[in-house]
């Protein structure tokens, strides 16, 4: 599904990953775990490719493609998505209309003809639903003056409405409470299949407990210093990133 | 090709000294250094003519009724033309319009439809409409492809306790240059919207003096034109408890200018006056101006007053924020210009108006 060979990128001259290697199948979800500043909103934002980064070198293979060769709304419409750790605020632009756009972009991209308003109100309600969103806040203007927890919603009710293929959830667990943590995993479990690959971005190891990771990668200074399976992530809580780091 | 007007040969004519003044040394089509036409660039030809598209706004016809000044009888302005009701500087639009083109009146109370149709283009009067009935009228005037160097005038007389709304469409004009007055009594209303695009050079010049317990709204919108495009406004407040409110915004490209002047005069008796004037433009890239010239002059203590502007840019991370959804950077940016502007649509209440005010500036939207 998605296979990062030897990626070094930078920033304005800085070196933020230097040879990073990360291999997720079909059906797998990762966690990526490290220290604040250690590269892991980066290397999300590479995935999406986000301009001004510059990959200095390595490869990222996904789905047989070249993910670089890709501009960001087409590897979107490849069914790679990414929940931000800071969602925009767009003011004016309603959250359903922008849901609408999104999910008619993807079909138009895949030569589906275009979502009729009532499958979409349907198919939005449902999801809002499960995710307990108040469908009244889709009327608003998009994370505009939404708490930081309810922007989080947003992303995962994006998310679970386009149903990627593969997912990248950057720190969505800060800044929810622990209920909103709940659901929001609810959210994510759902749409775990043997079909579709997440990873799944945390500082804490909290989150884990909900959803339940194949594997657990801890990241330092712009490279993966440990892989292992869900214990890793428990070891890391009881030790730290810098105990880990150095046994690494 | 020569460009200074000839405003002489009228002012040979049987005209006061005050207008002769105005005429010879307020004149922006000889002086382009007066204060009130500063961006104006009227003395300059701008840009050829072939940039203009072919708009069709035929539909608004079918759902409004055509008017027409003709059948009224013309009314004697020139009297008028010493007399200048505003603060500062009389507008040198009024006197030559007032000079050089008869005036024709419309009593919009002879007229029993809710949407009424004109388009000024096709006429070569000054127009002055007349409201003092209850009913509730929506005036849309259309100004399209005019080629007309000479300032021409509209005035509104608004009675007391009345309302009107007017909708201005300026559109696919290679030269137009406008001046509006608006009058209202005490407890009148005035809710003016002047939709702008695919003008070479336009000035709009917007006066209104309000009496007790007045409010006026001037929205305007400003897209997608090629040259100069130049909004001037006048408010002034002259008895307590009035209120105004002008909102214009621009989306400015294609290395076209976009000029907001404002004033708003509040005289010593016009206590709780409740003023607010914002403009907001949008610049797409870096050939294209927008000049903003917010004044205030306020005699009475007891007031409120704001004024603001702002020039920004489409946000780059908002439109990565829609592509990381899939949706493509044209249609981002479309969606971000329309949200842009939607307050200045939405201020038109008229259910079937705003619709059909939004379809007209989607497609006028590139
Ligand atoms: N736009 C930028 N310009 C310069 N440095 C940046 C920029 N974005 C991130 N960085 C730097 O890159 C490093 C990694 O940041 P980030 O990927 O956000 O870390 P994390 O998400 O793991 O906390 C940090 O040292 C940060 O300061
Ligand atoms: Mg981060």
């Amino acid at each position: 599904m998605l296979e990062i060979k030897n990626l070094h990128v930078s920033i304005e001259e800085k070196k933020i990953i230097k040879g990073l290697n990360l291999s997720i199948n079909k059906g797998e979800v990762h966690a990526l775990m490290g220290p604040n500043g250690s590269g892991k909103s980066t290397l999300s934002y590479v995935l999406s490719g986000k301009d001004k980064y510059e990959i200095d070198d390595g490869t990222i293979e996904y789905n047989e493609k070249n993910l670089l060769d890709l501009d960001v709304d087409e590897r979107a419409n490849e069914g790679l998505f990414l929940a931000f750790q800071y969602p925009m605020e767009i003011p004016g632009v309603q959250t359903s209309f922008f849901l609408k756009t999104a999910i008619n972009s993807k079909r138009k991209y895949l030569g589906q003809s275009e979502m009729d308003a009532l499958e979409f109100a349907k198919l939005m309600k449902l999801k809002a639903e499960e995710l307990n969103i108040n469908t009244e806040m889709l009327k608003r203007d998009l994370n505009v003056n939404y708490s930081g927890g309810e922007k989080k919603k947003q992303e995962i009710l994006q998310m679970s409405m386009l149903s990627p293929k593969m997912a990248i959830l950057d720190e969505t667990d800060s800044g929810l409470d622990i209920d909103a943590l709940r659901i929001v995993s609810e959210g994510v479990n759902k749409l775990r299949s043997n079909e579709n690959s997440f990873l799944v971005i945390t500082h804490y190891q909290r989150l884990l407990n909900y959803i339940k990771p194949d594997f657990v990668h801890i990241i330092a200074d712009g490279r993966i210093v440990k892989s292992g399976d869900y214990s890793l992530a428990l070891e890391l809580e009881e030790k730290g990133y810098e105990e880990i780091s150095k046994s690494a | 090709m020569e460009l200074t007007l000839n405003f002489d040969k009228i002012q040979s004519d049987n005209v006061s000294k005050y207008v002769k003044t105005i005429l010879d040394k307020k004149n922006p089509y000889k002086n382009f250094k007066i204060e009130n036409y500063k961006y104006a660039q009227l003395h300059r030809d701008i840009r050829s003519e072939t940039l203009l598209r072919d708009i069709d706004i035929s539909e608004l016809l079918k759902i409004s009724k055509n008017i027409s000044p003709l059948s009224s009888n013309p009314v004697d302005l020139a009297s008028n033309l010493n007399q200048w009701k505003y603060k500062n500087d009389d507008s040198f639009f009024r006197v030559s319009s007032l000079l050089k083109r008869d005036t024709s009146s419309i009593n919009l109370d002879f007229i029993d439809y809710k949407n009424l149709f004109l388009d000024i283009s096709q006429i070569n009067n000054n127009i002055h409409f007349l409201k003092s009935s209850k009913n509730e009228t929506n005036l849309i005037i259309m100004n399209n492809k005019s080629k007309d160097e000479y300032p021409k005038s509209i005035f509104f007389d608004i009675s007391n306790n009345t309302n009107l709304n007017v909708i201005h469409f300026n559109i696919s004009n290679y030269k137009s240059f406008l001046y509006f007055e608006s009058n209202l009594q005490d407890n009148s209303h005035l809710n003016f919207v002047s939709f702008q695009s695919d003008n070479i050079h336009t000035r709009n010049e917007f006066y209104a003096s309000l009496n007790l317990e007045c409010n006026f709204d001037l929205f305007g919108l400003n897209i997608n034109n090629y040259g100069v495009n130049d909004n001037y406004s006048f408010i002034q407040h002259l008895k307590p408890s009035s209120s105004s409110r002008e909102i214009f915004k621009s989306i400015v490209e294609k290395g076209a200018i976009t000029n907001f002047q404002g004033k708003i005069y509040v005289d010593s008796i016009a206590q709780k006056t409740d003023g607010y004037q914002m403009s907001r433009s949008l610049l797409l890239d870096d050939i294209s101006k927008a000049n903003n010239k917010p004044e205030l002059e306020i005699y009475a203590d007891d007031v409120k007053c704001s004024h603001g502007s702002t020039v920004s840019k489409l946000d780059e991370d908002q439109i990565y924020y829609f592509k990381s959804r899939g949706i493509d950077s044209e249609m981002a940016k479309k969606i971000l210009k329309k949200a842009f502007i939607a307050e200045i649509i939405d201020s038109i209440k008229d259910d079937n108006l705003c619709d059909y005010s939004n379809k007209i500036i989607e497609s006028l939207l590139t």
